[in-house]
């Protein structure tokens, strides 16, 4: 009879948060097997993209709206004094893309969570296909806006 | 030959073993039911109260869970909504869902990482602090300066 354990042990993926990771293996585990770190994986990597563009956007909704009502002058007075600064044609499209991008991945993975969260795609093959999917239509996208106009 | 996967918390659990599927020896029913009751219990303790109001708190996580999904995706339908037909309806409605995504999103970031009664209270009490005043910044800019729609339009012409 062929079994397969899972032990979980716990390894620290984040020097501050400790985690609980599972190990699997055909034969039994002892819990010598500790400080084991998880291998990165696409998945892994997308899903804390998602958390951290998400925080990031939410944090700059959040700057606006203060700063709309702390800022004496009106949104078109602003606009034109970064206007004025001549920044440069590439540091304002690398600009552009930091907004773009992160709302652009945000939003494409959201779509995929939803596709999850109807039932849809949870196969392993279907996770990474979908997620390599949405990465590149993420920066073309990001790029496409960027270039627009 | 059946596969039997056996989830075993050895280190964890004090080398309690817990049968997912088995489908040969008759032991492992019993384990089972035991570790079911022991589960559910365990469930009813981190709801902290007894099954009745066990019921009412995950009928209310599964109508946030759903009003979540609702709110996204009504903030997808915004976008197009806010290119094509832009004005004060889609502003302040992208204001209102913006504000309430972020704000369920940060709040499941907070659910994760805060742990400790104390901290998670004044935690989600500054939450709720900052998405009023976003909320109340996104309207004000609505309504006094030239809204959502058109300064997105603005700052991709520059």
């Amino acid at each position: 009879m062929l079994c397969l354990y899972t032990v979980h042990v716990p390894c620290r993926v984040l020097s501050w948060y400790p985690v609980s990771c599972r190990v699997l293996s055909w034969y039994p585990v002892s819990c010598r097997v500790l400080s084991w770190y998880p291998v990165w994986s696409v998945p892994m990597m997308m899903s804390i993209t998602h958390r951290g563009t998400g925080v990031g956007l939410s944090g700059g909704i959040s700057a606006f709206a203060l700063l709309a009502l702390v800022l004496p002058d009106s949104y078109p007075y602003y606009l034109d004094l970064i206007h004025s600064l001549s920044i440069g044609p590439a540091l304002l499209g690398l600009a552009k893309f930091g907004i773009a991008f992160p709302l652009s991945y945000h939003t494409l993975n959201g779509i995929r969570h939803l596709f999850w969260d109807s039932g849809k795609g949870f196969t392993l093959p279907e996770v990474y296909r979908s997620g390599y999917v949405v990465i590149a239509l993420s920066i073309l996208t990001s790029i496409a806006a960027i270039a627009y106009m | 030959m059946a596969a039997i996967v056996r989830i075993s918390s050895v280190c964890h659990r004090g080398g309690k073993l817990l049968f997912y599927r088995s489908s040969l020896l008759a032991r492992p029913l019993v384990t089972q039911q035991k570790d079911q009751d022991r589960s559910y219990l365990l469930t009813a303790r981190i709801h902290g109260s007894s099954s009745l109001r066990a019921g009412s708190v995950s009928k209310a996580a599964s109508l946030h869970w759903t009003g979540e999904r609702v709110v996204s995706v009504l903030l997808l339908a915004l976008g197009p909504a806010a290119y094509y037909f832009p004005g004060p309806a889609v502003d302040y409605s992208l204001a209102a869902a913006l504000t309430l995504h972020g704000h369920w999103g940060i709040g499941q970031v907070l659910t994760d990482y805060v742990h400790g009664e104390p901290k998670i209270k004044m935690a989600n009490a500054g939450l709720f602090l900052l998405s009023t005043v976003t909320f109340a910044g996104l309207c004000y800019f609505n309504y006094n300066d030239v809204g959502i729609c058109k300064a997105v339009a603005l700052l991709w012409s520059k």
